[in-house]
């Protein structure tokens, strides 16, 4: 079986939110409709420091977007299966046809701001669609996330924003395999993973 | 007999206020589904609003003329002279208003039907939906059956019967509603195995407040007559259930304050923090109402409607501090991007965004709110002047 995850390697983040344009473009999301934010863990706006100059003030940032939790707390409150964790890859899935908008998810994901409801008729910049021709519909009234590029996987590529990393952060594969790079790394490097504590077992590993 | 109908005039015309009141709300509401929802103050970060408020609040109504009805039958006590029936009516408007505030919160209303096709039986919100439709005609089957039992068409054991399983499910429909906050382990203010219970006595509390205080009114106006005794014993009973809520609304703070950790938070969003206006209007306009219920001399009729009115008011704050309360402690609190779709009142950082209110609604949401009122009005309305509510005879149970 394969568990796809993902590690996101803070060292190397220079937060330059190129992740969350490359999802953007790839899987032609509406204005205003984000599967990857890149946060500031510093002050009240993005990009400030926390602390004090010169003692401790630092910047630090946090990719983040759907955690694809092997033990996903969204999967188990939709009613009608329109978010479900694909048997064979691990991958949670949405399914734009099936949502009834209950917006039952959005408030059982404990990571704030993952999912994200199309709150009217989505609009575009653009009058043409961008990214993969197969890219997921957006369907007005309808909660969305990111789907690991699920389109993609299908013809055997990585995520989008894994090809745009520039400062090459970010780690994909299987961590069912250990031999695989992220499985090394995970073996290897220190790391942490958002809110352990409330049991969703999550699939994104952060290394520090 | 000229009275009488002139009375059920009055009940007409406010029937007819509320089916108006109803069909604009119903306008509005294919207004926000055209337009979208981007209409109401509901946002990404703040998912749930005024709708699912109503929601909890008026199941919770739906619950009191149930029990109050069904308790002395069900157990072969005493009655509260013959009020049954106006009391059940009350109980099966309210379901139906809480079943449309659900419907109106939905995004894709006309995928209904996939509830039922595409059923996920481990998601509490289908519990809810199935629960709530089973209460719903049971407590139609109820009344009728009710009112065949006066007619002497049916036997008192079969009453009994109804009264016991109407009874587990008024239980079960609120402690279901609870679970739908309660099993969220990621609202550190729902995440308590006290949210059922804590439900159920809340349910009591504006359940019993609301058919008392119809009890004065309707005596008052003449449309029943209604013993003393009977009104001072759903005092008694109110002045109870206040008690237990408050009980359990102490025992939920202190299980938060004590380990000082996240639960403190809690505790001082309520407390002193942007919901402290709902926290202290419930708590004061509670313990006024507990008493007026308890002081003999208090328990006159028109402070005895001011405190139901203070005790269903007070519930309603309680429902606006759970819901928004679950939204107002952002478990990543981190600075983002911002967009239209992020939160209420974004734009000024995040300690600006979370220091108030997360969340208020918008005018659309108060007129289709304002037109799901309108529709019980309408039905309680109609119910009282068409349906043969009145008691039977002057003392039956
Ligand atoms: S991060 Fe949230 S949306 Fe993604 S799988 Fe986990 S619970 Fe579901
Ligand atoms: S909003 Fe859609 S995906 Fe989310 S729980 Fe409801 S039906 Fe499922």
């Amino acid at each position: 079986m394969t568990h796809y995850g993902m590690a996101i390697d803070l060292k190397r983040c220079v937060a330059c939110h190129g992740c969350t344009l490359a999802c953007k473009s790839a899987n032609n999301l509406p204005d205003g409709v984000r599967y990857n934010n890149v946060l500031t863990d510093g002050g009240q706006y993005m990009d400030t420091a926390r602390g004090t100059y010169p003692n401790d003030l630092y910047r630090k940032y946090y990719p983040v977007s759907c955690q694809h939790c092997e033990n996903p707390a969204c999967v188990k409150v939709c009613p009608v299966g329109a978010t479900y964790k694909d048997p064979e890859t691990g991958v949670v899935r949405q399914d734009s046809d099936k949502c009834i908008g209950c917006r039952m998810c959005i408030s059982a994901c404990p990571y704030t701001g993952v999912r994200s409801f199309n709150w009217e008729e989505p609009k575009y910049s653009l009058d043409f669609p961008v990214g993969d021709y197969d890219a997921p519909q957006h369907v007005k009234h309808t909660v969305e996330k990111c789907r690991f590029c699920y389109q993609r996987l299908a013809k055997g590529q990585t995520p989008a924003c894994m090809e745009v990393c520039g400062a090459m952060a970010r780690h994909w594969g299987d961590l069912d395999d250990p031999d695989s790079e992220i499985s090394q790394l995970i073996a290897t490097r220190e790391w942490e993973q958002l809110l352990p504590e409330m049991g969703t077992k999550p699939s994104v590993y952060y290394l520090i | 007999m000229v009275e009488n109908a002139k009375r059920s005039r009055g009940l007409v015309i406010a029937g007819a206020i509320g089916a108006v009141l109803a069909v604009i709300g119903i306008v509005f509401w294919m207004m926000q589904l055209s337009g979208g929802m981007v209409q109401t103050g509901m946002r990404n970060l703040d998912s749930w609003g005024l709708y699912i408020t109503m929601f909890m609040f008026f199941v919770g109504l739906s619950a009191g003329g149930l029990i109050i009805s069904s308790i002395p039958n069900a157990f072969g006590m005493e009655g509260f002279g013959g009020i049954s029936k106006v009391a059940i009516w009350t109980s099966i408007c309210c379901t139906v208003a809480a079943i449309g505030f659900v419907v109106v919160d939905l995004g894709q209303p006309v995928r209904l039907w996939e509830l039922f096709a595409y059923s996920n039986l481990g998601s509490p919100l289908m519990w809810d939906i199935i629960v709530l439709a089973v209460y719903l005609i049971l407590s139609i089957v109820y009344l009728v059956f009710y009112m065949r039992y006066e007619q002497g068409k049916t036997s008192h054991a079969a009453i009994r019967v109804i009264s016991v399983i109407a009874l587990v499910c008024a239980v079960l429909v609120h402690s279901v509603t609870a679970w739908i906050f309660g099993l969220q382990q990621g609202h550190e203010f729902w995440y308590t195995a006290l949210l059922g219970p804590w439900f159920v006595s809340s349910a009591l509390v504006c359940g019993t407040a609301l058919v008392m205080a119809l009890c004065i009114g309707l005596r008052a106006a003449g449309y029943l007559a209604l013993d003393q005794a009977y009104i001072v014993k759903m005092a008694k009973m109110l002045a109870a259930f206040i008690a237990v809520d408050l009980y359990f609304f102490g025992c939920d703070l202190l299980t938060s304050a004590f380990p000082g950790g996240s639960g403190a938070e809690v505790v001082d969003m309520l407390v002193s923090g942007p919901l402290a206006p709902f926290f202290w209007f419930e708590v004061i306009g509670c313990v006024i109402a507990l008493v007026v219920c308890v002081v003999p001399a208090l328990r006159r009729n028109g402070l005895l409607v001011g405190a139901s009115v203070l005790a269903i008011l007070g519930i309603l704050c309680k429902r606006v501090q759970l819901l928004v309360g679950g939204f107002q402690i952002p478990n990543i609190p981190f600075a983002n991007v911002e967009g239209p779709y992020a939160i209420t009142f974004g734009g000024n950082g995040v300690d600006a965004a979370y220091g108030q209110l997360v969340y208020a609604p918008a005018p659309i949401e108060w007129v289709v709110t304002l037109g799901v009122l309108g529709l019980a009005v309408a039905l309680l309305c109609f119910g009282l002047a068409y349906l043969n509510l009145k008691p039977a005879s002057s003392a039956q149970a």
